[in-house]
């Protein structure tokens, strides 16, 4: 029985995996069409080099990542820390406001950003990108950091105040030490659902500009070019290389 | 060190009283510990104390000085946590300078001041340690200090041996005690248990369903209890009705008479350890009861009768005797449970 | 409870920042596309909207519309199922006869695709799907890239209820005389059905949603509700009528959440 299970999650694997492992295989083959025989060749990393459109897509989708990490940890701790800590009228239905995000189909939710800020001036662009990146982001922050708080439950910041620590005290020298992982956590997760968001940046992004997804949706659409091979390659690794980095982070942060 | 008068202090939670117009003074210096069932409401007394929780009614004073709307923060206390909660992320030392450093003291300052509390919890040497290295007793000694570090006008300990095995909480006590008085800080604890209560208090409060039951030193307490709560709260107590006689005399429903030296109630208790265990017949003066032994329990130093006496009806009379002899009478053994009138315990209450 | 005063203020402080921006990028949007989707066109460039049911009327009157929600639908049927079917069992082999360290890296490398960028894993679909497989713009194709989405997440959550099952209550069910089969049948079973429900809840909802996989795996032949609402957005400029569409996805999910509440309070609450 043993063995049919390890077999059986081994075809799972497998499945998982294949896709990737040919696309990224394939980006280092020197034919275009990506016919066999295989060549190794740096060819079209190299063509990436030079593709203004990528590049510029790609500084777009990192720039807009940091800002997001920066800003949906920043509020979202803060609400956490407001959802742990604190008991009052409404903080279920607050707590139940975090699903639609993450439950409602982006492709919705993005159109309606869309109509919104068409509506009352904000319109398109890199601005509205990370407006809604920071939205679909809030609810992971909160849960992870969340989470974190559970873990250690108010008395530690309780004995801080019996030994005279004013709140502010108590939270720089008690509380935020002690959630630094899980805000490391978030933060990196946060970054990662924004690089790898396509739906809404796809609605949101003005012609001429977007980010990275949005740009490898374009090509494909318009017919295959091995770049997008070549660049996309590269982000599965990133993206992989990330949410290890999570999960080590998660596992290792506390205690 | 601070007097702490608690004036009718009461505190609900939706339907349920948890504090229902409690009034206690704590001396300076005193060693007072509260008492009660789970959920009597001592917890959340002492967190009113420390200002965790805010009374609905009634004011507390530190030395006349009112807190109820002073944070907890600026009321200069100390508190032990049950699970002690010492900052993980910080080593011994920093743990127990805590309340120093955020009220900025100065370097050479506090690092005398932590010596010298390492020194008064016998831990000299652990300061770079951190939490998880020591073990539970350590853990519980560095709480210790760290709430005394501040010299706090009162100490407040919540169950502070309740996770210490048996033997290492007997041993915490007589340290805990001894560190009391070398400190002469204001202490009010919640026991973990009666016996806890009993050595280590100067004085105990027993708490009921929010309600205060009872004040005084342990041994009034204990001799004197003025409620049937309070007698079979502390200690075992074996419960007399009847009726009323007169001054001294109260009569059992089968005309037995029960004599005490303080005025008679319909209620009386008696002591376990105050019976004498005779072979049925022999003569005796004072208070009389004749029965048969269901059970007697050998535990070396002491022998633990139950008692059948037909005036009691099913409960059985619990009598504590020394085992002087090493003779254990038998189940079935005729009996006569004896005890003096000065060891009557009428309940006015 | 009412919190005290001061207490009010910091919860506001603390909660403000996050709520505001979450109804200004969520809550406000829904709201203004619901009320898009009465309107006869666009507000701009000096065009008057006046205030119409046409655009819902069309959803139950035109083929094209209704015919493609039920295939949306169906794709979500086909593709929950299939996860489950092929996920619940690699839970159940991972939690039951994977041990120690080995459990929690196969784990994490069942995870980690799922958490890597959607549109690439798609995309590397489109390179295996060619030849000779041929099976690139077909339907089947569609629905292999969303099993391939989504599979982790039914496996995830049918791994975490799993687990979530005490060990003693199965060894007490074999004490009993329960053989293996039946211990599965009568005990893990039942028990693990909330990360089934959840699974489900998680899976169909997005995938009924989806556009993205439907048009690079299915091509110009993809027709289902997703790649219309976007086309009203992209291609039409017919926003009262995609965003009527949007509602009305919404709503059938919401039917379907609500005819299956009941089942899952009642799963729930065994616990």
């Amino acid at each position: 029985m043993r063995r049919l299970c390890h077999a059986y999650l081994g075809l799972v694997l497998a499945f998982l995996y294949l896709p990737i492992l040919v696309m990224v295989v394939m980006a280092f083959n020197r034919s275009a069409l990506y016919e066999l025989p295989f060549t190794f060749d740096l060819v079209w990393f190299k063509a990436l080099a030079g593709n203004q459109r990528l590049l510029a897509a790609s500084w777009n989708s990192v720039w807009i990542a940091a800002c997001n990490a920066v800003i949906a940890t920043f509020l979202g701790t803060l609400a956490a820390i407001a959802f742990a800590r604190y008991t009052f009228r409404g903080k279920q239905l607050m707590q139940l406001l975090l699903f639609p995000p993450i439950t409602i189909p982006w492709l919705i939710i993005g159109t309606s950003m869309l109509i919104f800020f068409f509506w009352t001036g904000i319109g398109r662009g890199l601005h509205a990108i990370l407006l809604g990146h920071v939205a679909l982001s809030l609810p992971y922050v909160i849960v992870v950091v969340g989470a974190r708080l559970q873990s250690f439950g108010p008395t530690l910041e309780e004995a801080a105040a019996t030994l005279g620590a004013t709140p502010v005290q108590t939270f720089l020298r008690v509380t935020l030490p002690m959630i630094a992982p899980g805000v490391v956590t978030a933060a990196l997760f946060a970054f990662a659902v924004s690089f790898d968001q396509f739906v809404i940046s796809y609605f949101l992004a003005p012609p001429g500009t977007s980010t990275l997804p949005v740009e490898i949706y374009t090509a494909i659409r318009k017919g295959f070019t091995p770049e997008i091979n070549a660049v996309s390659s590269i982000i599965i690794v990133i993206s992989m290389g990330l949410m290890l980095a999570v999960a080590r982070n998660y596992r290792f942060g506390g205690e | 060190m601070s007097r702490v008068d608690v004036d009718r202090v009461s505190k609900r939670y939706g339907q349920v009283v948890a504090l229902d117009e409690i009034t206690i003074t704590f001396a300076d210096g005193e060693f007072f510990g509260l008492l009660g069932p789970s959920g009597s409401g001592k917890t959340t007394l002492l967190r009113a104390i420390a200002g965790f929780v805010v009374p609905d009614q009634g004011t507390i004073a530190f030395d006349g000085e009112q807190v109820e709307s002073v944070p907890v923060h600026r009321r200069d206390i100390g508190m032990v946590f049950q699970n002690y909660a010492l900052f993980p992320h910080l080593t011994v030392a920093d743990n127990i300078g805590f309340g120093l450093d955020v009220r900025h003291i100065a370097r050479s300052e506090r690092d005398r001041r932590l010596d010298e509390l390492l020194a008064l919890v016998r831990l000299s040497g652990f300061g770079t340690r951190k939490p998880r290295e020591l073990s539970g007793g350590q853990q519980q000694r560095v709480a210790l200090a760290r709430a005394l570090a501040t010299r706090p006008r009162v100490l407040l300990l919540d169950e502070p041996l309740g996770a210490l095995d048996r033997r290492l909480r007997q041993e915490m006590q007589v340290e805990l005690r001894d560190i009391q008085r070398e400190t002469g800080v204001t202490t009010i604890f919640v026991a973990h248990d009666q016996e806890e209560a009993l050595t280590l208090s100067d004085r105990i409060a027993i708490i009921n369903e929010g309600r205060l039951v009872q004040v005084g030193a342990p041994v009034e307490i204990y001799e004197r209890p003025l409620s049937l709560f309070a007698a079979q709260f502390l200690g075992d107590a074996n419960v007399l009705r009847g009726t009323v006689v007169d001054r001294s005399t109260l009569r059992l429903a089968d005309g037995t008479l029960i004599l005490s030296t303080l005025p008679a109630a319909p209620i009386a208790i008696v002591r376990p350890e105050k019976i004498a265990v005779l072979p049925a017949g022999t003569p005796a003066p004072g208070n009389l009861l004749s029965g048969e032994v269901v059970q007697a329990v050998y535990s070396g130093a002491s022998i633990t009768y139950r008692i059948r006496v037909a005036t009691l009806g099913d409960e059985p009379l619990l009598a504590f005797v020394q085992a002087s002899s090493g003779d254990v009478l038998k189940p079935g053994a005729p009996v006569l449970a004896r005890w003096s009138p000065e060891q009557t315990v009428p309940l006015p209450g | 409870m009412a919190a005290p005063p001061r207490q009010r203020l910091e919860i506001i402080a603390l909660t403000a920042p996050a709520y505001l921006w979450l109804t200004a990028t969520v809550f406000l949007p829904l709201m203004a596309m619901a009320y898009f989707s009465f309107l006869t066109t666009v507000p701009v460039g000096g065009r008057t909207a006046s205030f119409t049911l046409a655009h819902y009327v069309s959803f139950f009157t035109k083929p094209v519309y209704w015919f493609n929600a039920w295939r949306s639908i169906e794709l979500g049927i086909y593709v929950t199922a299939i996860s489950l079917i092929v996920g619940y069992p690699a839970a159940l082999a991972l939690s039951r006869h994977v041990r120690g360290r080995w459990r929690e890296a196969i784990f994490l490398l069942i995870i980690l695709p799922f958490w890597s960028n959607a549109l690439v894993r798609t995309f590397s679909w489109t390179m295996v799907l060619r030849e000779p497989l041929n099976l690139l713009f077909t339907y089947p194709a569609i629905v292999i890239g969303l099993v391939h989405a989504y599979l982790p997440y039914a496996i995830l959550t049918s791994y975490i209820s799993l687990q979530a099952i005490d060990e003693s209550l199965i060894e007490a069910s074999r004490s009993l005389g329960a053989t293996a089969p039946q211990t599965f049948l009568r005990v893990i079973l039942p028990l693990s059905m909330p990360g089934v429900l959840a699974a489900i809840f998680l899976i169909f909802v997005p995938v009924i949603g989806s556009f993205m996989e439907p048009r690079i795996l299915g091509g110009k032949d993809a027709i289902m509700l997703g790649p219309i609402i976007e086309g009203q957005f992209t291609a039409a400029f017919n926003w009262p009528l995609g965003a009527a569409l949007s509602f009305m996805m919404l709503a059938i999910v919401l039917v379907i959440l609500a005819l299956a509440a009941p089942l899952l309070k009642r799963q729930l609450g065994s616990i």
